[in-house]
């Protein structure tokens, strides 16, 4: 190399670093909310929720607006992002550090990330279990979005995942809700026969296949081994439970879905479409899906829809009881300089009156705040998850959120395998336990 | 006249007697001033450049070499160490190798294939049916990537797609399947859509050099008897080789640039087949938080695009036209 052209390299990978440099970055610790803060009534309020699209935009649209009667001098600015888009959305903000007043989070270690890096207010003054506020939340909702006995984020609402199905198909064919897994494979013939897609699935994105996953595994793997192999640093993913559950999941694609080896190319909002219309006997969903799947003018809203939890294998090594889902809430910027104004808006926004109007129809997000789903206003399935889901023995939060990035990364890839039927479930282990000796 | 135009006149020549200096001098002073009017006038493009496009590709370069987290904003100076992993890296092997079959059909399609179709229009003798061909070709084009991608994934959907309704229809029920969804097809399918977007552009950009070769040449051959398919092989092909060897340059440094359709269609999947580097370099840094680790993937891609870049310009400088 030519010592002109050797300099010039060397100047450039001096700048280079020069211009980047290394930092330790400034994380500091998160700034505790103080209870006795008085909010000033003025200035703009930025909140990323999760509400983009239909039916769920209009709701804090009209929080904002009901607010703002309250306090004109408040304006605003809403980023409305739907469940796919707030990933990039909620990382490109962070990474140009300009993450907004209010957030949104899913509990486990997407809402450390937050807690971690000192990007959420600490609202255990505030929020605990025991201050005015926190008594209006169950406790496991709050202790979702806690860590080393701090509180960080506000549940807005509760969720867990639950097959739907259609109750005239399942009255007409004679079929009930499976208890074990055998009993639900053995129903999917019995609908095929009938001319019914068994379970509609759609795993063009990759999660829903990994719900199916996570729900499996809590079944199969000892709960403590499972737990421990969620973090890299005491991750051992050698258990045979993974490979069952595994197995599992494949029959049920193969035997149950119409898309089958094609479902990676189905959206799910497709499947969840074949449910509406009555296509389909069955469809693997969140509670908060439930009252859009079955939307006031669906066919299945005059069919009636149904949940139960996705059986277990008779002899399942892990806990059957377990159920999973996780609430999801919204954390207060530690670093606004709007935060007791943020904390006032997130009260409002779990007030009695606006719990119970998130909890009905057509929103059909049960509210963490206690007594918010009731009869009077919410669906008969949406009240029964929630009573499933406080009945459940633990609650598993998602693969795709439980775990650091690269593992849920490649669960989600192995997944996509296993439907596809081009790696076995030993392949996708080995895939797995590599990324997350990678993460160590 | 305005008064920049005055200022590039030549200076008229002092009268001889009262000059003490040589005009060699004067030449040289001459081309100082002139040489300081450039720099002024090209300064802010240069700065421009400089600030957005120079400083990130240098940034870029130093991220490549830290292990940054995006949430406390801690870097780490770690090395080569993004470069290694990124060699061992699977997924990076399969994203450039995505890349290089998408730069392979491309130009196949839109730059041979295209010059073809351009040089089929413009032997129509109806002027009105080479501007309506023309115009219809080029339509797609008109289309943004990313409409065109989610086009695309309900044609290719596998349930409810016309492609497999027609595959059916056709009574090939046999060859129908999910496009997307499967791990031997979904690239294929992605780079389809991709030739069907950019064909009509390169068709359209090679109907102008067609057009741009006087017609005596044409006409001075069929005098002689030279039949269409020579005329285009002697005289097409060699006088249109400039838009040639820009078409080859745009088409190889876009498929290693291609990001939306992909995004769109299949995000990389499924099990990361269709995945290209910038997909990738999205995906590591968005999804698996490891930014260092995408910024060495943004820099093997711009090396890659460099150096495909100068060889195709040398190569095309000695191929240029003469008229």
């Amino acid at each position: 190399m030519r010592k002109s052209t050797q300099s010039l390299m060397a100047l450039l990978a001096g700048a280079a670093l020069a211009l980047t440099g290394c930092s330790d970055g400034g994380s500091q610790p998160a700034a505790v909310l103080d209870p006795n803060a008085e909010p000033q009534y003025t200035g703009t309020l930025s909140i990323l929720t999760k509400f983009g699209g239909d039916p769920l935009e209009p709701y804090f649209e009209d929080l904002a607006s009901e607010y703002k009667k309250l306090h004109p001098e408040v304006s605003f600015d809403l980023i409305q992002e739907t469940d796919q888009s707030i990933k990039d959305k909620t990382k490109t903000l962070t990474a140009s550090q300009a993450m907004p007043d209010i957030y949104f989070t899913w509990a486990g270690s997407w809402a450390n990330n937050f807690i971690d890096g000192g990007l959420a207010a600490d609202l255990t003054p505030v929020i605990a279990p025991g201050t005015e506020w926190g008594n209006n939340f169950g406790e496991s909702a709050l202790k979702a979005f806690a860590k080393d006995g701090k509180y960080f984020a506000v549940p807005l609402y509760n969720n867990g995942k639950f097959m739907g199905y259609n109750q005239r198909i399942f009255k007409e064919l004679n079929l009930t809700p499976p208890s074990t897994f055998d009993e639900l494979i053995s129903s999917c013939s019995v609908l095929k026969e009938a001319g019914y897609e068994p379970i509609s699935f759609g795993n063009k994105d990759g999660w829903p296949g990994l719900h199916y996953l996570q729900q499996l595994f809590a079944y199969e793997v000892p709960a403590e081994t499972l737990q421990g192999d969620f973090s890299p640093a005491t991750a051992k993913l050698e258990d045979k439970g993974y490979l069952k559950a595994m197995d599992q999941f494949t029959t049920l694609v193969n035997e149950c879905t119409g898309s089958g080896k094609d479902s990676n190319g189905v959206l799910y909002t497709t499947a969840q479409q074949a449910l509406a219309e009555g296509k389909s006997g069955m469809y693997y969903q969140e509670i908060l899906e439930f009252d859009s799947t079955a939307s006031a003018d669906s066919k299945l809203k005059q069919d009636g829809l149904g949940i139960f939890k996705l059986p277990a294998a008779v002899d399942a090594k892990g806990d059957p009881k377990a159920i999973e889902g996780s609430p999801e809430g919204y954390i207060i910027n530690a670093r606004s300089k709007n935060a007791a104004l943020a904390a006032d808006f997130m009260k409002f926004a779990t007030n009695s009156q606006n719990a119970a109007k998130l909890s009905a129809p057509p929103y059909g997000q049960p509210s963490a705040v206690k007594g918010a789903v009731s009869t009077e206003n919410s669906s008969v399935p949406v009240i029964e998850g929630i009573k499933q889901v406080n009945e459940a023995s633990a609650a598993i939060t998602w693969l795709d959120s439980v775990t650091v990035p690269a593992v849920a990364d490649a669960w989600l890839a192995g997944g996509e395998a296993l439907v596809a039927g081009t790696q076995t479930p030993d392949q996708v282990l080995a895939s797995v336990r590599a990324a997350s000796s990678a993460g160590k | 006249m305005t008064v920049s135009d005055t200022a590039w006149k030549p200076a008229a020549p002092p009268p001889a007697p009262l000059s003490t200096k040589s005009p060699k001098s004067r030449t040289r002073k001459s081309a100082r001033t002139h040489g300081w009017r450039n720099v002024v006038w090209v300064l802010p493009a240069v700065l421009l450049l400089g600030a957005f496009a120079y400083l990130p590709l240098v940034q870029n370069l130093g991220f490549s070499f830290l292990k940054w987290d995006i949430y406390s904003g801690r870097q780490t100076f770690v090395g080569a160490d993004n470069y290694v992993r990124m060699f061992n890296d699977p997924i990076f092997w399969k994203s450039l190798l995505n890349n290089s079959l998408y730069a392979i059909i491309s130009i196949a399609f839109q730059v041979f294939g295209a010059m073809i179709l351009a040089a089929m229009i413009e032997g129509l003798r109806s002027q009105r049916w080479r501007g309506i061909l023309r115009a219809v070709y080029f339509v797609p084009s008109a289309i943004s990537l990313t409409v065109a991608g989610l086009l695309f994934y309900f044609i290719y959907e596998p349930e409810m797609g016309i492609l497999n309704a027609a595959l059916d229809f056709l009574g090939l029920g046999n060859f129908t399947q999910a496009w997307l969804g499967q791990e031997n097809t979904a690239i294929f399918a992605i780079i389809a859509m991709s030739q069907w977007q950019g064909f009509g552009y390169c068709t359209l950009l090679f109907s102008v050099a067609l057009q741009r070769i006087p017609s005596e040449l044409y006409e001075a051959a069929s005098i002689d008897g030279v039949g269409p398919f020579q005329r285009f092989f002697s005289i097409s092909l060699p006088l249109v080789r400039e838009m040639t060897g820009l078409m080859m340059i745009v088409t190889v440094s876009g498929a290693f640039q291609v990001f939306n359709e992909v995004m769109v269609m299949t995000s990389g999947g499924p099990n990361n087949s269709s995945q290209v580097l910038g997909t990738w370099l999205y995906r590591s840094g968005f999804v698996r938080n490891d930014f260092g680790y995408a910024a060495a993937v943004a820099t093997a891609v711009f090396i890659i695009t460099l150096v495909l870049a100068v060889i195709q310009l040398r190569i095309s400088k000695k191929r240029r036209v003469q008229w």
